[in-house]
């Protein structure tokens, strides 16, 4: 861990101030936006993700639409949300993969028979990044789902999880970590992880470093444990709303 | 390059430049499909607003009405009510979100770096007041400092589903950096040194599909941007390399503040006058029908619009002028109020269609006695209750009315002005 190495030995303690299994603030407000069918914000420390949801719709393609509703994905990275100010296309690499992920995780999660020849179109504003960015899509995305109404098995709930020590180094005491920030995320092996609920139903795993065989296992335990702090903070946001919505009808 | 149009008096009242060519939109649209891009499969509604020719002849009639009705029963000049912050995201020099109670919401961020100037003879060369007209600042006036070009500011439109390249999100940018550069005071204080400049980055998100014709909202979520943008201090001497201060609370405001005698000005202790501080500009939306004027126009109100104008108006404070001793009235003083430009809208109401009057339409006549097909001629069909799509053209006299509401004291500018400096911007 060379960007603090010194520190986190001693104290145990992350730059930021965390222990090995902390996550960062959570925040989250769903049905932020009036003209979309769903809505969520979502805080996963500096990391700010705007989700939004249109449909299940009519396909208006000709020739278009199945027995399933077809669910598409956009994912538009301000330029300021960096450090520094990039312009990135729509056709990026990255983009394109983190879109197909999200598409996919979800085509298993929601009860897309339901919807035939419809498509419901996900659209996500990356305000601000700092680590756990497809986590954090992932975890906005349900929640606008959820504000949507489109039914689900679950939630699907994602945070990510790294290791103390890099790929080369034979580090036996490497600690895995959870929930990376930016910084970490450039100097350490991570995964994201996603899970169906709070189970242990892994339903998205993405991990683009190198990290040693053995450390594996740790790095996806500590995963799919902070994947259940974050669905019940989700919930927790979820039925705040709910309570709020069910009062101002009641009244 | 943007086609610039700055006010003249002799201004032609025809306006028959439209930013729009529909056709090209049309094949645009066309393309997506063919690339089958998510969002493609709706035009946005502000070209193609979808309301029967009943629904228009409707919202037009209680328009043209003296006084006229709005559908969501507002006065002419009354705006809608916004949800407005600043300062929303850490990482940014400036950043403002601005939502509208339809659910239209922008975001806009301002991110500033220090980029290296093209080259030291030609910042030589304007600095002595020669200018190159690089950047394309065709309208330098004399006397201006003219050390900034306009190539300094960056500014970019988002608008999901539509295409970087499309032409709303290309027009609206032109739009809104025209006003912004209209003075050319923006661009000078990005001036570092000679071999220095920011380099500002203004990139506007438009996060919900544009319901409404877009330009009031990100206008006024870049001005509170912009108002809120700071830069960090600099503290390295004249041409040397840029270096600034690592406080971020020494920082200073991209659009100087006003600076009451309490607060104490370490940069220039002389006693210098203050310079008159221009601030950023709005851009209003204004429609016409008929003789009426409305500001702040909803989808409804533009579907039906004779004219749709876009004016830009920004407010110059003079600190060197002690303000006029409070006189025993309540009334406020005036703003300094300047008109930065004026550009016509391609009304979306021309593309609608037309209504048919009953004497024309079969499904009514065939049942009636056929005397009624020698009414086939324009003059003898009656045309009231029935939608017409205006045909464009405005005149002079409600122009320079739109102006003078717009600039007047007491007018709409300033009652605009006056709403977002309830607007905490840190």
């Amino acid at each position: 861990m060379p960007l603090d190495t010194s520190s986190y030995s001693l104290a145990l303690l992350r730059l930021d101030g965390r222990r090995w299994n902390e996550l960062r603030r959570i925040h989250a407000q769903i049905s932020t936006q009036a003209a979309a069918d769903g809505s969520s914000y979502l805080e996963m420390g500096n990391t700010k993700v705007i989700c939004t949801i249109a449909g299940p719709a009519e396909v208006r393609r000709t020739g278009g639409g199945g027995s399933d509703a077809e669910i598409k994905v956009e994912i538009d990275i301000a330029g300021f949300s960096g450090v520094e100010r990039k312009k990135r296309t729509k056709t990026d690499k990255r983009v394109a993969e983190m879109r197909y992920t999200i598409a996919n995780a979800f085509s298993s999660s929601l009860l897309t028979h339901l919807y035939p020849r419809s498509t419901i179109q996900i659209t996500l504003h990356i305000l601000s990044q700092d680590g756990s960015l497809l986590a954090a899509c992932l975890n906005a995305a349900t929640l606008a789902l959820i504000d949507a109404g489109i039914p689900m098995t679950d939630y699907i709930v994602a945070c990510t999880a790294g290791s103390t020590s890099s790929y080369s180094s034979n580090d036996e005491s490497a600690d895995p970590l959870l929930d990376l920030n930016s910084s970490e995320e450039m100097e350490l092996p991570f995964l994201t992880v996603g899970t169906l609920g709070a189970g242990e139903k892994v339903s998205v795993l993405v991990m683009e470093t190198r990290a040693q065989i053995g450390r594996l296992e740790g790095m996806l335990a500590v995963g799919v444990d902070g994947c259940k702090q974050v669905r019940e903070i989700l919930d927790q946001v979820v039925r705040r709303h709910g309570k709020k919505l069910v009062n101002s009808i009641v009244e | 390059m943007c086609h610039r149009r700055v006010v003249e008096s002799n201004q032609n009242p025809d306006f028959p430049n439209q930013y729009l060519p529909q056709r090209e939109q049309r094949q645009h649209r066309g393309d997506e499909r063919a690339n089958s891009s998510p969002a493609a499969t709706m035009p946005p509604p502000l070209t193609h607003p979808l309301f029967s020719p009943p629904e228009l002849s409707y919202t037009h009639t209680s328009l043209l009405l003296q006084p006229p009705i709005r559908p969501d029963a507002r006065t002419p000049t009354q705006f809608r009510p916004i949800i407005a912050e600043t300062n929303i995201l850490p990482g940014t020099n400036g950043s403002a979100r601005i939502c509208f109670p339809d659910g239209n919401e922008a975001v806009v961020g301002v991110k500033a770096e220090v980029e290296r100037s093209a080259g030291v003879i030609g910042s030589l060369l304007r600095k002595g007041g020669r200018g190159e007209g690089g950047g394309g600042d065709d309208n330098e006036e004399e006397g201006r400092k003219g050390v900034g070009e306009n190539a300094w500011v960056e500014l970019t439109i988002e608008i999901p589903g539509l295409r970087d390249d499309d032409a709303l999100p290309v027009f609206l940018a032109a739009m809104l950096n025209e006003a912004l550069l209209a003075s050319g005071d923006l661009v000078d204080r990005l001036w570092i040194n000679q071999r220095w400049h920011w380099k500002l980055y203004i990139d506007i998100l438009l996060l919900s599909p544009p319901l409404s014709y877009p330009i009031p909202l990100l206008s006024l979520t870049t001005h509170l941007a912009l108002l809120s943008a700071r830069l960090p201090r600099l503290i390295s001497e004249a041409d040397e390399d840029p270096l600034f201060d690592n406080d971020w609370e020494a920082s200073i405001h991209l659009y100087p503040r006003h600076n009451k005698s309490s607060e104490p000005t370490p940069s220039k202790p002389t006693a210098t006058k203050p310079k008159p501080r221009e601030q950023p500009p709005v851009t209003l939306l204004v429609t016409v029908v008929g003789e009426n004027i409305f500001f702040d126009p909803s989808l409804e109100e533009i579907a039906v619009a004779d004219l749709l104008l876009a004016v830009s108006i920004s407010e110059t404070i003079d600190d060197s002028e002690p303000p006029p001793e409070p006189k025993p009235t309540t009334t406020k003083p005036p703003r300094n109020i300047r008109l930065l430009s004026l550009r016509t809208i391609d009304p979306p109401a021309r593309l609608t269609p037309p209504g048919v009057p009953d004497a024309l339409n079969t499904a009514v006549t065939q049942a009636e006695t056929p005397k009624n097909k020698a009414a086939t001629t324009d003059a003898d069909v009656d045309y009231s209750g029935v939608w017409v799509p205006p045909k464009g053209g405005s005149k002079r006299k409600l122009i320079g009315r739109i102006i003078q509401m717009v600039i007047e004291h007491g007018g709409v500018g300033e009652e605009v002005l006056e709403g977002l400096e309830g607007v905490d911007v840190g």
